[in-house]
């Protein structure tokens, strides 16, 4: 994937639209320039002696045209520029999403650290700049610079060439210098910037212990030290830019001149017309405005480059994830209106990468869950659940062993197995749009009837009862206007609607207070009857519930049973069982 | 234009200094002008050559003076912009750490972090952007108008009435746009919000199995949200499109009038040719505050939110008694001190915490406290108070037999350790963490610490040892071994009283009693405070406190609380019952 991955291919789709901007952005230069040069040589003409009003018509109409076409051109450059750059990010956007929507599974394993979705996200909304502040610019500035050497040469070839050295300096050779100043700089400022804020955050979410610590004031300090520097940094970079603005001006100065003198020698050798003197010197300071941006276009390019290296490390890895073991096989999806399923492990181990030296994530498991079974699956993180989990759902495919659904490889289901197996886990995210939308995403064709059903199965009524506007409250983004519990009720009654034989329970209750998570528990084990559940938990409340429960330890089985059975034979469980439920309690 | 802008440390130097650059400036213009008039009317009147270079270079100096003052006036207002807002940071910075973990919970960790690093850039472009744009919009314009009076009536008057329609219409179309904004704003915020959304729900959605026709929907969303962009932007860039316009047609109206009365010779050519290199020059003023207009906006804006944060009352702790002065001694914790809440209460705050009402406390010497209470019922914040992150709204605290009217000392602050549920881990070595109390530790005592907390199986397994890198940007630790750098950091304090606000409720069961099996005997000869709404703790805790709604509803030990089948009791029953 070569690096302009992200930015090459809209340009052909888009071609024609971004030839009429870069006209349109030519043309607002040429009519200001226009409006100078007609001036010019208005009133030069004008002060020589005339005989009739009309030889100096078309100058004045000329003025007035350029003087209002240069603000209609310009605003119609901008909305057409803004309109195709938001046509092409909405494609972006969609390109990003349908390359990280295979891998979506294995986004929060690969991603721990930061928000790096709403990184990914900022960098799309951040290309645009591509276009709008250095693309078209540049290219403007460039089609000018062509423009005004060609005509220039039509009088005087040799002077030609002295004004495109001058302009060479203001869109090249300074543009260049700039970047190579800056680049380096830039690169330090962000990083520095980043670990800034890494140190903040940190802080920020540390506060308490700060606070206690008493280092509250050696933190600032070492902080603002750390601002200083970056700030030194930045100063180097404003001063240069001041410096460059100051050295472009003074090339237009010398160029005025030069100009003028050009100009004045062509009058006296009877070259030209003397009332193109003023024209001539009017015309520069306009025609600058357009390439002294340049540099600034330039100094960005290795601003984006962040934001593409980050863009394109999604898809390399997406690669690696392909890679990994994950093939769809859709042709293999029977009819799917299963409503009771089998899933049986056999001797299954999975370990990620495939050489030896890398230890189990899973190994010998065997599970046996027929239709309607319940099972609890407990230990401590990093114990291999996660792993259990994407083999049951067939996301990965086990290294050795197998993972059978009624008598089919789990993983040949790919993307059919949602209308099996659906999945209830810590953080369901709530989608920024009202309850009732967010409970229908369990089955879009599900009436209103079937979304109040659904709710009511999760004890949502009451919620529901208190809002607003019922079930077509905004739930705000990420669901805030709801509570830990509340979020997983409506994430429960969307699961309901979806109405799969299996259900997967990845830790619903972290974070929620003993009764909330009891509450909680009790109505999903009331809804889920005849269901099988494979349930992930950090506690044990709820486990006589279950059929089985199992420990895992370092990727397999150390212990399992029914709870009475575990209960009676082992000390250790019924030891951790006590934490939840000290039977000494009340005995006491 | 912003009152707080005078007020700020050394802004009237940086005023006068660019105050005097714009008067040269406009000055320098006027010469320009002035001068390459004459050099082209010269030229076009068949002067020799030979005899303009000396106006030509007196041109190309003006020129580059009038430059150079705007780069001096960038220098002078960018160190000023540079310097206040560092300062501002600072002070924000100070009163952050004053304020403690309270404020951070009512503000939210991303906006504090985010106005700390984004605000105070916004906030110095303002600063660097407001003083030359407010000087120059003052002077410039109406030296160079006066000038032009005297040159010509007539271009005067056409470039003094254009400047009143062009802030009328901007004022104007900004007042439609922002108008058009705010009618479509909610409908905006969630299109603008969609894709950041439907990232951070995929793998929601793939459970869902939608997660593939989803991306038809981004599709659509992001079109609606292109036409309600493009509606907007279509009112917005009418401000610059009403300035290029009017500017524009007033400098042509300019040239019209003058080519006009050259004709008639009312005028000269040197006269019309200045008149008309000024004339761009009248309006580019204004054509710059236009251009940084949004810039300026959002920069005040963040100013006046870490205004908001540097005015913030800090309370500090007084010493109520006349007899004590200082407060330094008070606070000494030792094996018969003792610590008694009068009527202690806090008002709810907006954004906040349950508030407190009456709570009366004694504590005594070296004891474990538990407390315990459903969600909502206080804990926290008698936790903050016990802390000394909260000053009490009502009532007050006798320490030692001194009242004081809170524990938000540092001299308390410094008796205490504390341990969250997620405690603070910072980007740096293992032993650097564990010496987060008292960094000049040895490193033989940060060993014998972490092997006390139960470490030592970590650290063996680490290639780095204790030398090895946690937090951010290093390896991450599970939520069982946070848990114990932070018990390692008390121990290694040694500091009389610990606090732990629900450090294992998160922690699946196995570690929560591993966890608990290394605590407990480390509680041994400090006052321990330990809020939790995990029942199993309370067995080993010499008295419990029972928070309900706000207030204390019992104190006692587990024997006797239980005996009284209290609040207490009721929830051990209400825990104790199976599901169904």
């Amino acid at each position: 994937m070569k690096r302009e991955g992200w930015f090459a291919p809209y340009i052909s789709p888009y071609f024609w639209r971004f030839v009429l901007i870069i006209l349109l952005g030519a043309l607002t230069v040429f009519s200001a320039s226009s409006l100078m040069y007609t001036s010019g040589f208005l009133i030069s003409k004008a002060s020589t002696p005339i005989e009739n009003i009309l030889m100096i018509y078309v100058p004045i109409v000329g003025v007035r045209t350029f003087g209002t076409s240069r603000a209609v051109i310009h605003y119609i450059e901008r909305l057409l520029g803004h309109d195709t750059i938001l046509r092409i990010l909405s494609k972006m956007r969609i390109r990003l999403y349908n390359i990280l929507e295979p891998q979506a599974l294995f986004l929060s394993s690969r991603f721990r650290t930061g928000d790096i979705l709403g990184m990914l996200a900022d960098d799309i909304e951040y290309l645009q700049n591509v276009y709008l502040r250095t693309v078209f610019p540049s290219v403007i500035a460039l089609l000018l610079y062509a423009a005004v050497v060609i005509s220039l040469g039509t009088f005087d070839i040799a002077f030609a060439l002295l004004m495109a050295l001058y302009i060479l300096v203001l869109v090249v050779v300074l543009p260049l210098i700039s970047l190579l100043f800056t680049q380096k700089r830039q690169r330090e400022v962000k990083q520095e910037r980043n670990s800034l804020y890494q140190k903040l955050t940190d802080a920020v979410l540390g506060m308490g212990d700060w606070v206690i610590s008493g280092r509250q004031a050696q933190f600032v300090d070492t902080y603002e030290a750390d601002e200083k520097r970056v700030a030194r940094t930045d100063a180097a970079l404003r001063g240069w830019a001041r410096l460059r603005m100051f050295i472009g001006q003074a090339i237009v100065g010398v160029g005025v001149v030069s100009l003028l003198f050009w100009a004045a020698g062509q009058y006296a050798s009877g070259a030209i017309a003397g009332t193109l003197i003023a024209a001539f010197v009017l015309v520069v300071f306009p025609v600058a405005d357009a390439f002294l941006p340049v540099s600034e276009a330039v100094e960005k390019i290795p601003q984006y480059r962040n934001s593409l290296e980050r863009l394109a490390g999604v898809e390399v890895d997406e690669e690696h994830a392909v890679a990994a073991g994950l093939t769809l096989d859709n042709t293999a999806a029977a009819a799917m209106d299963v409503q009771s399923v089998h899933i049986q492990l056999k001797n299954a181990g999975y370990r990620y990468g495939a050489s030896e030296s890398e230890e189990w994530s899973i190994r010998d498991l065997n599970l046996d869950i027929p239709q309607g079974k319940k099972i609890a699956i407990i230990g401590r993180s990093g114990v291999g659940k996660s792993t259990l989990l994407k083999v049951i759902q067939g996301v990965i495919k086990p290294s050795v062993g197998s993972a059978v659904i009624n008598g089919m490889d789990a993983a040949a289901y790919g993307d059919r197995i949602p209308s099996i197996i659906s999945v209830l886990n810590q953080s369901p995210h709530l989608f920024d749009t009202t309850v009732a939308n967010n409970i229908r995403l369990g089955d879009p064709k599900a009436s209103d009837e079937a979304i109040k059903e659904a709710g009511a199965l999760a004890k949502l009524d009451t919620l529901i009862s208190s809002l607003p506007e019922g079930y077509n409250t905004p739930v705000r983004e990420a669901g805030q206007r709801f509570s830990g519990g509340e979020r997983q009720r409506i994430a429960l009654a969307r699961i309901l609607l979806q109405n799969t034989p299996v259900v997967v329970l990845d830790e619903p209750t972290v974070g929620l207070d003993p009764r909330t998570e009891r509450e909680l528990l009790a109505t999903i084990f009331e809804a889920m009857a005849g269901k099988t559940l494979v349930w992930v938990t950090h506690h044990l409340v709820g486990a006589e519930q279950m059929d089985e429960v199992i420990f895992m330890e370092n990727g397999s089985v150390e212990m399992r049973g029914t709870h009475a059975e575990l209960m009676e034979r082992e000390p250790r469980y019924r030891r951790l069982y006590e934490l939840d439920r000290p039977a000494e309690f009340l005995s006491v | 234009m912003d009152k707080n802008l005078l007020g700020y440390k050394g802004v009237k130097p940086v005023f006068l200094i660019v105050g005097f650059l714009t008067l040269v400036q406009s000055l320098s213009i006027l010469l320009l002008a002035k001068w390459l008039a004459e050099v082209i009317s010269a030229l076009f009147a068949g002067e020799p050559l030979k005899e303009q270079w000396g106006i030509a270079l007196l041109f190309l100096l003006a020129f580059l003076v009038r430059h150079a003052c705007a780069m001096l006036m960038s220098h002078v207002s960018y160190r000023f912009a540079e310097a206040t807002g560092s300062s501002m940071r600072k002070e924000m910075m100070d009163k952050l750490f004053q304020l403690g973990p309270r404020m951070v919970g009512d503000r939210g960790t991303g906006n504090l972090v985010t106005l700390v690093l984004e605000g105070v850039t916004k906030f110095r472009t303002y600063l660097e952007l407001i003083i030359p744009r407010m000087v120059g919009m003052s002077v410039t314009p109406v030296l160079l108008l006066l000038y032009i009076f005297t040159q010509d009536t007539t271009s005067g008057i056409i470039l003094t009435v254009t400047m009143p329609i062009i802030i009328v219409f901007m004022i104007l179309i900004g007042l439609t746009a922002r108008k058009q904004m705010d009618r479509q704003l909610k409908s905006y915020r969630t299109l603008s919000n969609h894709f950041v959304d439907s990232l951070r729900g995929l793998e929601t959605l793939k459970f869902l199995g939608r997660s593939r026709s989803h991306s038809e929907s981004i599709a659509a969303v992001s079109d609606r949200y292109r036409s309600a962009t493009m509606r907007t932007l279509r009112v917005a860039f009418l401000s610059s499109f009403a300035l290029d316009f009017f500017t524009m047609l007033s400098v042509a109206s300019v040239a019209v009038s003058l080519g006009l009365r050259l004709v008639n010779d009312q005028m000269t050519l040197v006269t019309g040719l200045t008149i008309l290199i000024l004339a761009p020059e009248y309006f580019l003023p204004v054509r710059l505050v236009g251009a940084d207009f949004h810039a300026t906006l959002d920069g005040k804006e963040a100013g006046e939110a870490m205004k908001s944060i540097i005015d913030r009352d800090t309370v500090k702790a007084e010493v109520l008694d006349r007899s004590v002065s200082s407060t330094g001694s008070v606070f000494d914790w030792h094996k018969d001190s003792e610590l008694i809440l009068n009527d202690v209460g806090v008002d709810y705050e907006e954004g906040g915490h349950s508030s407190l009402a009456g709570i009366n406390l004694k504590v005594t010497g070296a004891r474990k406290v538990g407390i315990i209470g459903e969600s909502g019922a206080g804990k926290s914040t008698l936790v903050d108070i016990l802390g000394g992150f909260l000053h009490p709204t009502s009532g007050n605290i006798t320490v030692n037999g001194t009242h004081v009217s809170a524990l938000t000392d540092e001299e308390w602050r410094k008796q205490t350790s504390y341990i969250p549920q997620r405690p603070y881990i910072f980007s740096g070595t293992l032993a650097d963490n564990v010496r987060f109390y008292y960094p000049d530790a040895s490193m033989d005592e940060v060993s014998r610490v972490v092997d006390a907390a139960g470490l030592s199986k970590l650290v063996s397994s680490l290639p780095n040892g204790l030398g090895e890198m946690i937090g951010g940007g290093g390896r991450s630790l599970s939520g069982g071994q946070e848990q114990r750098v932070a018990l390692a950091r008390a121990l290694l304090s040694s500091r009389p009283i610990m606090l732990l606000d629900e450090p294992t409720a998160h922690l699946d069961i196995e570690t929560e009693y591993e966890l608990k099996e290394t605590m407990l005997p480390l509680f041994a000869g400090k006052l321990v405070f330990l809020a939790t709404h995990r029942l199993h703790w309370m067995i080993d805790m010499d008295v419990i406190i029972v928070m309900h709604q706000g207030q204390v509803a019992e104190v006692g030990t587990h024997r006797e609380l239980i005996a009284r089948k209290g609040v207490y009791y009721e929830l051990i029953q209400s825990q104790l019952e199976g599901i169904h």
